[in-house]
């Protein structure tokens, strides 16, 4: 293995059918001129949702990219439902439900139109399920694409990906840009999928709330590196923010410090392994934190150790 | 497969009432000049621009990173476009062949097919400029493919043009040869034509194919 590896192995990995994993990353490179994905290693466990979080140009899309066969990767492997992604069979794509960025659909189309196509694809396509999520969004049937707003496009491309029994959910920025009412009313829609034990979502976003709400693990990349790869709840109970004054700071041992902020009243101090700290500080008070403020401690800190 | 087809088709339809508009327009300067065969290179023209325009279309929804993530392969999307571009080509040689014949017909003309070999040389000329086009297109996208096409196209006719005045002007000799295989070319235009197009099909598809491979979305 070539370079620095950032490996956060959720638990054993296995490349087969049964595999605990519905994705799996070991060792994957990109290089760009001025972008490289470092040695990216992360699982998504079966019947999870795992949030994906970093910054806009942090390597989220690339890796989604990376994911999707659209692009070629220069080293490593990557395995989706049992599978190799590069040339997954058709079966194994029929099971998958993406949603990206933009709604990739033509203009010209309207909801009839992209059920006739739709049916043409894929062979598990479910017409009456895909009327049923039509109706509960209010998406109207026979306006063209063109005469719909943002979060319509989102809605059906959502509503698309629900429709064919897709037993994992990749989603690339799908509650971006929308209003909070269209993003609670999404979010609920994959918790809906969630009921089913063998469903899966992988979802991409800098929206960091609607991680906290929905996700069950969250992978942090930062400049193409992966920082942690943890479960939600984990990460939060690990975790804690102390408010202190500056000359406070040094009492604490530096094992403890994930990042240090100061402001002109004193200084906020993230620290890790929160129970082992609380026991050999009882001067200090630790609030609970949130996963917004540990990546923003881990990426803008003063002192990172 | 069929799928993409239908996306195409669908998309397409809005062209229908200018195309009615069109061969409306263009049959009557037919029917008033008493000859087909400006419908027909007319006709032609049109079916050509259908196929880029699907092409625009999908590269305007950024359909071809969607559709790789659905149940389709990589040579399936180039494929369909293949499939496109023939089903066009034989829609617009079907429309032609009958128009003309109906034309022949209503003016009278006692040979009924005449101005027929118009129609298959307009549909063998669409069929090669495709298998010239599509690689270009399927590596830089329509956009781009379209300055291309211009130069493409441009220099073999710059470079006929100069050959026929330095060969009228007795600058230059084209040898007898070929003009031999020439005039066998035309005696045998039925066969010989067939051929070529199978052929550029075929190596422009596989070009197209491994173009389309390595690309990256």
């Amino acid at each position: 293995m070539k370079g620095k590896s950032n490996t956060f192995n959720i638990s054993n990995t296995s490349n087969n059918e049964n595999s605990k994993f519905a994705i799996t990353i070991n060792n994957l490179v990109k290089q760009y001129d001025d972008f490289k994905l470092n040695h990216i290693n992360f699982q998504v466990p079966k019947g999870s949702i795992m949030g994906f979080v970093g910054e806009n140009g942090a390597g989220k899309t690339t890796t989604m990219k990376a994911i999707l066969d659209l692009i070629t990767i220069d080293e490593g492997e990557i395995t989706i439902l049992g599978s190799d992604s590069r040339n997954l069979p058709k079966e194994k794509k029929a099971l998958i439900g993406v949603v990206l960025d933009g709604s990739n659909l033509h203009d010209n189309l309207n909801v009839n139109n992209i059920n006739l196509i739709m049916q043409r694809i894929y062979l598990n396509w479910e017409e009456r399920i895909f009327y049923e999520y039509i109706k509960r969004f209010n998406l109207p049937e026979t306006k063209i694409l063109k005469e719909y707003s943002r979060g319509m496009k989102m809605k059906l491309s959502i509503v698309i990906a629900l429709s064919h029994h897709a037993k994992l959910l990749i989603l690339d920025e799908a509650t971006s840009g929308l209003d909070p009412m269209v993003r609670e009313e999404i979010l609920d829609i994959f918790l809906e999928f969630m009921q089913d034990e063998e469903h899966t979502i992988l979802f991409s976003s800098h929206i960091i709330s609607d991680i906290e709400k929905i996700a069950d693990y969250v992978t942090f990349i930062h400049k193409g590196n992966i920082v942690f790869s943890k479960n939600k709840d984990d990460l939060i109970y690990q975790h804690g923010l102390i408010h202190c004054k500056k000359d406070e700071v040094n009492q604490i041992d530096k094992a403890y410090i994930v990042g240090v902020r100061e402001n002109r009243y004193g200084a906020e101090v993230l620290i890790k392994n929160k129970a082992l700290f609380q026991r050999q500080y009882n001067n200090f008070k630790v609030d609970r934190t949130t996963i917004e403020e540990i990546m923003l401690f881990i990426t803008r800190g003063k002192e990172s150790f | 497969m069929l799928g993409l087809l239908l996306k195409d088709f669908i998309n397409l339809k809005r062209y229908t009432k200018i195309f009615g508009l069109f061969i409306f327009i263009y049959g009557f300067m037919a029917y008033t000049q008493k000859d087909a065969s400006s419908f027909t290179s007319i006709f032609a023209l049109l079916f050509t621009i259908l196929t880029m325009s699907s092409y625009a279309y999908d590269e305007v929804a950024k359909w071809d990173v969607y559709a790789l993530t659905m149940p389709i392969s990589r040579e399936e999307i180039v494929r369909s476009k293949y499939y496109l571009m023939l089903l066009l080509v034989a829609l617009s040689f079907a429309f032609s062949t009958v128009f003309t014949i109906v034309l022949n017909f209503i003016l009278g003309i006692a040979n009924i097919y005449l101005g027929l070999e118009a129609c298959y040389i307009a549909a063998s000329v669409i069929v090669l400029f495709y298998s010239i086009t599509l690689p270009i297109i399927t590596k830089l996208g329509i956009e781009k493919a379209r300055i291309i096409f211009f130069a493409v196209y441009m220099i073999p006719v710059v470079i006929g043009y100069f050959i026929k005045k330095a060969a009228n002007a007795g600058m230059i000799k084209i040898p007898t040869r070929l003009l031999e295989i020439s005039k066998i070319a035309i005696q045998y235009r039925f066969i010989v034509i067939p051929i070529v197009l199978l052929i550029a099909l075929w190596i422009s598809y596989e070009i197209a194919i491994r173009i389309y491979q390595k690309k990256e979305f």
